[in-house]
């Protein structure tokens, strides 16, 4: 198991060196140059010179990502170029929103998958199952910045239940979180009622079933245990997702998230801004799907043994 | 194990609630945020302030903050000629001009929010700071003539300029800041102290800032919302008090007919236009720019797609500028514009094929499409793209267009001739985008900038106008109108003619008994 372990650590590491050094490679070479966006055209040549000095950009490209491993390695994340804040207060302002999005809607996803996929599997074929499923393929279809503009609509300007927008209290987390788990519910319960479908036919369902086990025992306990396994990847890709900042939800809400700071970076050209929240939810990624392999491994032996 | 799963995610979930809550609460208490945010005066931006350091600011949000947080020497009047702000000044020869700052108990200048009167050396500390290479601040171009500054006294500063400058006066504008904290290094971009009307609070994030209004402690906060429908919807729904400008045509006159909100309007002075590439086959034929001139019909442009909330321009300056030209304008005549095409070689079996690039503004993107469409009648078909900001901007100062169309926003003084259409501009030196050389237009600048009589200064800058206008290196589009809502309960706000949020000042919140 520690091998196991090990080698999903090591590629982890690979793919997330891999992942900066390919952001660091893109950002460089879209067009527009920070130093034109910050000094305006009315600056002398000298002027723009001096600041690219300042800021570093006049050294060769392997020069400034060096020196960004290096910061990385005192856990220096550097300066913004526009607001000379350090990268770490700028995220660290906008991390929590986004975990507490992140979270919010990953409860909301369980709220209604799991009854609803569990339904769907065991009333497979009759109408409880139609109607979950028309639920999710609704979920599934209707797209974020559709469905918040329809949120807002309702609960905000009809029923006035809601802030509009923007992070001022616990009721400000309701529409985003609903918009981003209602998406996610909906894949998410339709991989519940597959994969529960295909538990409920193996043998050793029918032997709970001939032991006189009740139906709660046999679901909670035999069938949605193994159901699980595919589940949980789903749910760990579907984690990285949500802490890398669900970008359309937090532009729909004016969310102060991860995903609206990125954005915001790559439009004024904010290299080292980019550079962070990419690192950042690459490593989230790599991490969450990283945990996932090694409790997919504790759950099924074969996986680590294969 | 599911159940675990469960329980430990919910936990967490209430768990970093609970932190994030209780660290606004602990935020609030040790700044002493005594006052609740929901008493704050709320007040809706289309995009965050950038730095609330006036060394960097160039962004318009940054620096309509910054006017509120810090005083400067210099404003502007209505006619946008420089007025004392906190100094009177006086040219005591060609190259040296004395400034004294107000001491008299009825106008004297507010003292620094941290307590420290504002004086002379807090001035030249300033100013010495833009001047100071090492700083890299985008103003430093604008006063590259200054020589050296000299206090005097602690209310009086003399500037001594390496040339003569009519326009000088106006380039002080630049909001002065402590002398003891620019020596300490202090981190102004986040934590500004000024002695404006306006004291610095909390920016808990970029998008979310908290200012104090010095003379009754009323609370402000500027809150970003992009999306102007949503911002329409927090100021119906009571979660914005005011909001100004950057909403589409159809918000306008939705917002228009509310009964709980109010609104006010004041002609504006930003100047949009169509920018061509003139070192481009096409567009650098001036028949085909009068063309394109003449077949728009701004009219129509203005009161469907603009709301009415715009005036039609003619030139860079609006007529009431002191240094604006009266011109005669492009109104819209296709048979003439067909006319010039015509007299191009162009016909209907013989179309133009023109490229526009804008940015990714759903607005601007929708401006071009109606441009394309009117276009089209004068056998131009015209291929739209549009780009992230980074990339537009980039390709229109490398010249890789043939039309565009730009604003140029708080455009104060005439210099702006120089940096826009001289042959010694062209990017990266300047803003000459269009790659205009044209000697007479170089030479009638040069003369306009030695005159030193700012009367027969703006005669000069009249004329520069009227060739301009005769060579069109720009066509020129509108002047969009400044406009506020407000909510019912807000009164004495006032909109001021650059859009600026000076009115802020004056603007109170009626109590619940007393609203209307």
């Amino acid at each position: 198991m520690l091998n196991y372990i090990l080698s999903r650590i090591a590629s982890a590491c690979i793919v997330i060196f891999g992942v900066v050094l390919i952001v660091f490679m893109l950002i460089h070479m879209v067009p527009g140059d920070p130093v034109e966006v910050m000094l305006g055209e009315s600056a002398t040549a000298i002027d723009r010179e001096a600041l690219r000095h300042s800021l570093g950009l006049d050294q060769p490209l392997w020069q400034q990502f060096y020196q960004f491993l290096q910061g990385l390695s005192h856990f220096d994340l550097g300066h913004s170029l526009h607001s000379k804040q350090a990268i770490s207060e700028l995220i660290a302002a906008r991390i929590g929103p986004t975990v507490e999005l992140a979270l919010a809607s990953l409860l909301v996803a369980f709220l209604i998958a799991f009854p609803l996929g569990i339904l769907a599997a065991l009333k497979k074929d009759r109408l409880g199952d139609a109607a979950a499923m028309s639920f999710s393929l609704l979920g599934v279809s209707i797209p974020n910045f559709l469905m918040g503009p329809l949120l807002i609509l309702l609960f905000s300007v009809l029923l006035g239940w809601f802030p509009v927008s923007g992070k001022s209290g616990l009721d400000s987390l309701v529409l985003p979180a609903l918009t981003l788990g209602t998406a996610l519910a909906a894949v998410l319960s339709r991989m519940i009622r597959a994969s529960l479908l295909e538990v409920l036919n193996e043998d050793y369902i029918r032997t709970a079933k001939a032991k006189g086990l009740s139906r709660v025992r046999i679901i909670g306990l035999h069938a949605l245990r193994n159901a699980m396994l595919p589940v949980i990847t789903l749910i760990g890709l579907q984690i990285g997702a949500l802490l890398a900042g669900a970008v359309i939800t937090e532009i729909v809400f004016s969310w102060p998230g991860l995903g609206q700071l990125t954005i915001e970076s790559i439009q004024k050209r904010d290299y080292p801004v980019v550079q962070a929240c990419i690192l950042l939810i690459s490593t989230t990624y790599v991490v969450v799907n990283t945990l996932t392999d090694i409790v997919y491994g504790l759950l099924d032996p074969r996986i680590r043994l294969g | 194990m599911i159940k675990r799963i469960l329980w430990y995610t919910f936990s967490i979930f209430i768990f970093s609630c609970i932190v994030s809550c209780s660290e606004d609460q602990a935020d609030n208490v040790l700044s002493g945020k005594s006052q609740k945010a929901n008493d704050a005066i709320r007040f809706g931006l289309v995009s965050a302030p950038v730095t609330l350091d006036p060394l960097y600011a160039t962004d318009a949000t940054s620096s309509r903050i910054n006017r509120l947080i810090y005083q400067r020497l210099v404003e502007f009047g209505p006619d946008n000629k420089p007025i004392p702000g906190i100094a009177t000044w006086q040219q005591l020869d060609k190259q040296h001009y004395r400034f004294s700052l107000f001491s008299l108990p009825s106008m004297e200048v507010s003292p620094f929010h941290h307590g420290k009167i504002l004086t002379a050396y807090d001035v030249k500390a300033t100013y010495n700071a833009v001047l100071d290479k090492t700083t890299a601040s985008p103003h430093r171009n604008a006063l590259k003539h200054i020589e050296r500054i000299q206090v005097i006294d602690e209310h009086t500063i003399d500037f001594h300029l390496t040339r003569s400058d009519p326009l000088f006066p106006a380039f002080l504008a630049i909001g002065i800041m402590p002398e003891d904290l620019l020596k300490m290094g202090h981190p102004f971009n986040q934590k500004p102290i000024g002695s404006g009307q306006f004291k610095f609070s909390h920016w808990p994030f970029d998008g979310q800032l908290f200012l104090r209004r010095q003379t009754d402690q009323q609370l402000f906060e500027f809150l970003k919302v992009k999306n102007p429908t949503l911002r329409v919807l927090k100021l119906l729904r009571g979660e914005l008090d005011l909001i100004q400008n950057n909403l589409p045509p159809e918000h306008i006159s939705f917002l228009k007919k509310e009964s709980d909100i109010q609104f006010l309007t004041q002609s504006g002075s930003n100047y949009s236009y169509l920018g061509f590439n003139l070192q481009d086959d096409v567009t650098g034929q001036v028949q085909l720019r009068k063309a394109i001139a003449y077949a728009l019909d701004r009219d129509k442009i203005i009161q469907y797609a603009l709301g009415n909330a715009a005036k039609k321009a003619n030139g860079f300056f609006p007529s009431q500028h002191w240094a604006g030209a009266r011109l005669i304008a492009y109104d819209y005549d296709q048979i003439r514009a067909v006319a010039l095409m015509s007299e191009l070689g162009y016909s209907e079996k013989k179309r133009l094929k023109l490229t526009y690039k804008t940015s990714s503004d759903p607005f601007r993107i929708r401006i071009a499409t109606i441009i394309q469409s009117q276009l089209k009648d004068i056998f131009i078909d015209m291929d739209i793209r549009s780009y992230d900001w980074g990339t537009f901007y980039g390709d229109i100062k490398k010249g890789k267009f043939q039309l565009y169309s730009l604003t140029w926003v708080g455009i104060k003084t005439p210099d702006v001739f120089r940096n826009v259409f001289h042959s010694e501009s062209l990017p990266p030196s300047g803003a000459n985008r269009g790659r205009l050389k044209n000697h007479k237009i170089d030479q009638m600048i040069e003369r306009a900038e030695q005159e030193q009589d700012l009367t027969k200064q703006a005669g000069l800058y009249q004329l520069l106008q009227e060739e301009l206008h005769q060579i069109l290196p720009y066509v020129s589009l509108w002047y969009e109108d400044n406009i506020a809502f407000f909510r019912q309960n807000i009164q004495g706000y006032q909109v001021s003619h650059d859009g600026n949020y000076d009115g802020l000042s004056k603007v109170n919140r009626l109590s619940k008994a007393l609203e209307p």
